[in-house]
């Protein structure tokens, strides 16, 4: 099995914009009478993709905003404008504090945690070694099936009780007593954590897999010839180009974190209490369960401004790192 | 230096030695799931992890009679097919357009869309489509997936900037009009990427569990995944029975994994490029 023999060609070419809007606009071609019959029908061709903007964005998005600031229950017709109040609850409600805590804590663990794995791995995957292909697929593999799938399995594995398959593997080897991995607080988070990194490490290795090879190898000929050592290769050549990869990487863990629910819903539900309750979860539960719409939208507008200004610093602090390290 | 001496130098085989028992740690979880389908809930209690004794399938026959894992796996191919289709048509449909006129308000309309997380627009859509009498049905998940065009257009158009424009400009001097452009040349000429991205948005959408969680509640519309996550509850005592089930409803991401990998890889690296 082979999960990446090169680096694949579209990639390179969708960087590389060549002789871009020549297709229909080329001198030629804007003459005469069926030019603007043709126009209009190409015109046409966007119209699906505009009706799922504002089907499902546009709209969506509008009456979340005005939702935040009314009392809206879903099913009475007055709305009452009610102000700041569903934003001064999101901020006292310890349910929402839980969720916003520990949705934080996810993302910020699971990105340091994973880039931290993930490089280190993709360097190791970039060399030859016997088995190179076996050991790809297999870290790889943990990316593919379903989140939600994985969770639940996890979920039997850590099973707090003296049966759960780590339990009784630990009382074996080690002859240490159950461990309440999934019923303590603090273990439950971490427990989360530690399966969110084992599921996504590969994928993210992958990836920078991806951008490593695609740095020539006569950058590191050069260096060595120069008499660089190979922390000095790593630090001077592999980790600067590398920082795009980066960039997309953390790009993705943040964002992915602080959208998590599948992961910490099937493997604790949330508990014990609130420790491992998410954003997601608390908006599900407000909006859909409870129908306390302005409530949750409040929650998802917070929420929203929260991935956003998270996006931008991210953006702005690689743009600095990789200014820094070139 | 010879293929062969590169990997029986020390370096190599070293590697070799960390690498390989680190990724059995890593895989050993599917390892535990497949070797306890085979084995009777107490052999599971007793020996987690030693293989089993015997073949005994009766835990699969045991899930197949016991769950309607048929009904659920055309549910999540009806579902995941007619999503990938639709959003590969509007998708493509909306970058054809965009490539021939060169507008820009477009582009920054779906950057919007883009970034808005799902969770924002969740609570809407669901009143929108319980309004619609189109809550609990799998025609409401394919609409709600359909959202997916957004990044489908992002990769097909960026695509699409790299192809000739000669071969268009011909067939219009031929007296194409822009639907047999379309149809004839724009969509065998961006193949590729329509396999990339389908095969990517084919993950999420066959995987997902937010959706149907929300929106699906009757048992014979629900999704693998979603059935998968209801039977816990039923087997939270039978741990072999809740595995097997597991591992029926992998299979087939397994097998696409095997089969696609190479362009689950290409999409990765495609969507992360587009940045």
């Amino acid at each position: 099995m082979t999960l990446i023999d090169e680096r694949p060609t579209e990639t390179a070419a969708i960087t590389t914009r060549t002789r871009a809007a020549r297709w229909w606009t080329s001198p030629m071609s804007t003459n005469g009478p069926t030019f603007q019959a043709d126009r209009l029908k190409i015109g046409l061709f966007l119209v699906p993709m505009l009706v799922v903007f504002v089907a499902l964005f546009l709209i969506p998005l509008v009456q979340s905003i005005w939702w935040s600031f009314t009392d809206f229950n879903g099913y009475s017709t007055d709305a009452a404008f009610v102000g700041l109040r569903n934003y001064e609850n999101v901020f006292t409600d310890p349910s929402m504090l839980a969720g916003l805590g520990f949705t934080l804590m996810f993302t910020l663990a699971t990105t340091v945690l994973i880039t931290a794995l993930a490089i280190p791995l993709a360097v190791t995957l970039d060399r030859a070694f016997i088995g190179r292909n076996f050991v790809r697929a297999i870290y790889f593999f943990p990316a593919i099936p379903s989140v939600a799938i994985l969770g639940l399995v996890w979920g039997f594995i850590l099973n707090p009780l003296g049966s759960g398959a780590l339990n009784s593997l630990l009382q074996s080897v080690v002859g240490i007593g159950p461990v309440p991995w999934l019923s303590n607080s603090t273990l439950a988070q971490l427990s989360v954590i530690a399966v969110g990194v084992w599921t996504s490490t590969g994928w993210h290795a992958i990836l920078y897999l991806a951008y490593l090879q695609s740095i020539p190898d006569d950058y590191y000929e050069v260096a060595r010839i120069d008499g660089a050592s190979a922390f000095q290769r790593f630090r001077y050549i592999t980790l600067p180009l590398l920082m795009p990869a980066m960039t997309v990487s953390w790009l993705l863990l943040m964002t992915g974190g602080l959208k998590v629910y599948d992961l910490p819903i099937t493997l604790t539900r949330g508990g014990p209490g609130f420790s491992t309750f998410t954003i997601t979860q608390t908006i599900i539960q407000n909006g859909v369960s409870q129908a306390k719409y302005g409530q949750a939208s409040a929650l998802a507008v917070i929420f929203m401004l929260a991935v956003g200004a998270i996006v931008a610093a991210q953006l702005i602090v690689s743009r600095r790192l990789e200014g820094r390290l070139s | 230096m010879s293929a062969a001496r590169t990997l029986t130098r020390p370096g190599a085989i070293a590697t070799s030695l960390i690498m390989i028992p680190l990724a059995c740690v890593i895989g050993l979880p599917f390892y535990y799931v497949v070797v306890n389908t085979f084995k009777t809930q107490a052999e599971t209690t007793m020996a987690p992890l030693a293989l089993p004794t015997t073949l005994n399938l009766d835990n699969y026959l045991t899930v197949f009679s016991e769950i309607p894992v048929a009904q659920s796996f055309v549910n999540t191919v009806y579902v995941t097919a007619a999503a990938i289709l639709l959003m590969l048509l509007i998708g493509s449909m909306a970058a054809f357009s965009v490539i021939m006129r060169a507008s820009r308000l477009v582009t920054v309309l779906l950057v919007i869309a883009f970034l808005v997380p799902g969770q924002v627009t969740l609570i809407p859509l669901y009143r929108m489509l319980s309004q619609a009498q189109l809550v609990d049905t799998l025609e409401g998940l394919v609409i709600l997936y359909s959202g997916g065009s957004v990044f489908c257009y992002f990769l097909i158009v960026g695509y699409m900037r790299t192809l000739p424009g000669e071969v268009i400009e011909a067939a219009r001097i031929d007296g194409a009009g822009p639907w047999q452009i379309y149809w004839r040349i724009a969509l065998p000429l961006i193949r590729p990427i329509l396999i990339t991205v389908g095969v990517f948005q084919t993950m999420w959408v066959w995987n997902d569990f937010l959706t149907p969680v929300v929106f699906i509640s009757s048992t014979e519309k629900q999704t693998l995944v979603l059935q998968t996550y209801k039977a816990v509850g039923e087997f939270t005592t039978d741990w072999p029975m809740f595995l097997t089930l597991s591992v029926v409803v992998l299979i087939p991401m397994v097998v696409f994994f095997i089969f696609m990998q190479r362009y689950i890889v290409r999409g990765l690296v495609a969507g992360s490029v587009k940045g």
